[in-house]
């Protein structure tokens, strides 16, 4: 069974706003999928059509084959959810929060305690158990809202922006627990965000949202493969030979698309019988950042033609 | 199930009480209306001279059963069997307003609602235990205003005046049924009002209409046009009762995600 389904899903907002227009995706158990996009891009949205929080305007859409908006508790109860607008009480201290959440799903006293002390010690947030969350920073805040939404051992997690307002060290930290989670637990994990170079590290397979729509979904090879075949020759020479077609990125730095590394020792060849002198040579394959830009600018210019 | 829902129950109580603002109005709105007014009519009846001309159109204004021959006692009597209940009935819709504005718009004010939401509970269980908490926050503190209020009344009575004066059974129909009632009555308005109202005190206002049918019933015993008796107390509790029924089914019907968290 599909940990997600959706189906030509769409959400239009009581104002006529298309926050989701037609995307179609499902997920795989254990899977750690990516969820790009830029603000706006209908990927809160989408979280909420998955807990039920909002009833889709078309399509159908299920979470371990349980529809969302027919039955949300059933859903919650299998599913973690991690918002910016999901916050817990100030009056509480750390631990006292995980133990209520954790009562509330269920779990005994002394259970909820015993596991949320263990989170608290994962997510390093040990000393500051008995501390008021109004005490408590952003990036602690973030880490405890992690816990809270794995208090109840789900089966999916949805993590709407987890890193946001983390030092480099927390965000680490809490990547290395999603791919435990995933890896070590077989959780699902739904992860929203736009820091792409911690969701290449963190996921298994991505879909890119704009504008509501998904514009590609699949594992980074899969999309390398769907914008361009090749990779990116980095070098840092001088005297290069003039017919050499390249783009130069700095003084002595330049670009060239190879279809793989077995053309670089003809380029070397190549530039030191022209007199060419290479002090740094690299192959790089395109980042996930860069098909997302490729994919976001050129989902943008037929848009941009169309209002001109 | 029922352990989720207490846990809810718990926390609103909880939350309730550790805030230093609300806690104060839970404080002093019950000490003002069952100790320092009705103090106050001890004080004037007992001190203040039978023969000044203001005090005698007061007792005018009075229905008392001999007007002629006003004794402090049958002053008295009126003022704790029938003008003091009526004072007491602010107490429930007060603590009941406080306390369900804080916990249903007061979780959207300080987004913790949206994570309550994404517990295995329906909304209509978490809007259940919501109102439950309310109403047991409001009926303890009329419980213990009720208690406050006699112990202080009898002792300054006997003190004052050399006697007891005991409470008829209107207090009790005011107690097991009015009180309930109309704390019901003012959860559904705050409950019905925090849907749309951003702020504990959007939702508060809601609440304000109920005080304007007591300050009639107050105006009611002074000028003796509609005293209260049993039967009005039990004919005003069960109407009220019903229409807290009918009112709470309707507000509940009408709960959405979508709208609850815009």
């Amino acid at each position: 069974m599909n940990a997600v389904t959706l189906n030509t899903l769409s959400k239009i907002y009581t104002g006529g706003k298309k926050a989701v227009d037609s995307v179609t995706l499902s997920l795989s158990q254990g899977e750690v999928f990516g969820f790009l996009g830029p603000n706006g891009a209908g990927k809160t949205t989408t979280v909420k059509l998955l807990n039920g929080m909002l009833s889709p305007t078309e399509g159908a859409l299920s979470v371990f084959g349980i529809d969302p908006s027919q039955n949300p508790e059933k859903v919650h109860a299998l599913a973690g959810v991690v918002t910016e607008h999901a916050q817990m009480y100030d009056n509480l201290t750390g631990i006292q929060n995980l133990v209520f959440y954790g009562s509330v799903f269920g779990l005994s006293k002394t259970d909820s305690e015993k596991y949320g002390l263990e989170l608290l010690r994962q997510l390093e947030l040990t000393d500051a158990k008995d501390k008021k969350l109004a005490a408590y920073s952003t990036g602690m805040r973030q880490r405890l809202s992690l816990a809270r939404a794995l208090i109840h051992r789900p089966q999916i997690l949805f993590l709407d922006e987890p890193t946001s307002g983390l030092d480099p060290e927390s965000a680490q930290n809490v990547h290395s627990m999603i791919r435990r989670l995933a890896a070590e637990n077989g959780i699902t994990v739904f992860l929203c965000t736009h820091q792409l170079r911690y969701a290449q590290e963190v996921c298994t397979r991505y879909g890119l949202m704009a504008q509501g729509r998904l514009l590609a979904e699949g594992t980074l090879d899969a999309l390398r493969c769907r914008i361009c075949s090749g990779m990116t020759m980095k070098l840092k020479a001088k005297n290069l030979p003039a017919d050499l077609v390249c783009q130069q990125t700095d003084d002595l730095t330049f670009k060239l698309p190879i279809n793989s590394e077995e053309e670089i020792p003809q380029f070397v060849r190549k530039i030191t019988d022209a007199g060419g002198q290479i002090y740094h040579i690299s192959a790089e394959l395109p980042s996930l950042e860069d098909i997302y830009f490729t994919l976001t600018e050129s989902f943008k210019s037929p848009e941009a033609d169309k209002e001109a | 199930m029922k352990n989720q829902i207490t846990a809810i129950i718990k926390k609103d109580i909880l939350g309730i009480i550790s805030n230093r603002r609300m806690f104060a109005i839970l404080l002093v709105v019950p000490i003002v209306l069952t100790v320092f007014i009705p103090t106050m009519f001890i004080l004037i009846v007992r001190f203040a001279p039978a023969e000044a001309a203001d005090f005698q159109k007061l007792l005018a204004m009075l229905p008392l059963p001999e007007q002629a021959e006003a004794s402090s006692e049958s002053i008295l009597r009126l003022v704790l069997n029938n003008i003091l209940p009526i004072f007491f009935m602010m107490i429930p819709i007060m603590a009941a307003s406080v306390m369900a504005a804080c916990s249903f718009v007061g979780e959207k004010e300080k987004k913790t609602l949206e994570t309550l939401l994404y517990c295995p509970l329906s909304l209509k269980q978490i809007f259940r235990a919501k109102v439950l908490a309310a109403f047991l926050l409001s009926m303890l503190v009329s419980a213990i205003s009720f208690v406050v209020m006699f112990v202080v009344l009898e002792t300054e009575i006997c003190l004052l005046a050399g006697f007891f004066l005991l409470p008829d059974a209107k207090w009790l129909l005011v107690l097991v049924l009015v009180a309930p009632a109309i704390s019901l009555i003012a959860i559904t308005l705050i409950v019905k009002a925090s849907a749309k109202a951003q702020s504990v005190e959007d939702a508060q206002q809601g609440a304000v209409f109920l005080i304007f049918p007591i300050i009639m019933l107050l105006v009611g015993q002074f000028t003796g046009v509609l005293l209260i008796n049993a039967g009005i107390l039990l004919a005003l509790g069960i109407v009220c009762a019903l229409l807290a029924v009918l009112l709470l089914k309707q507000s509940m019907s009408h709960f959405k995600y979508e709208t609850l968290l815009k």
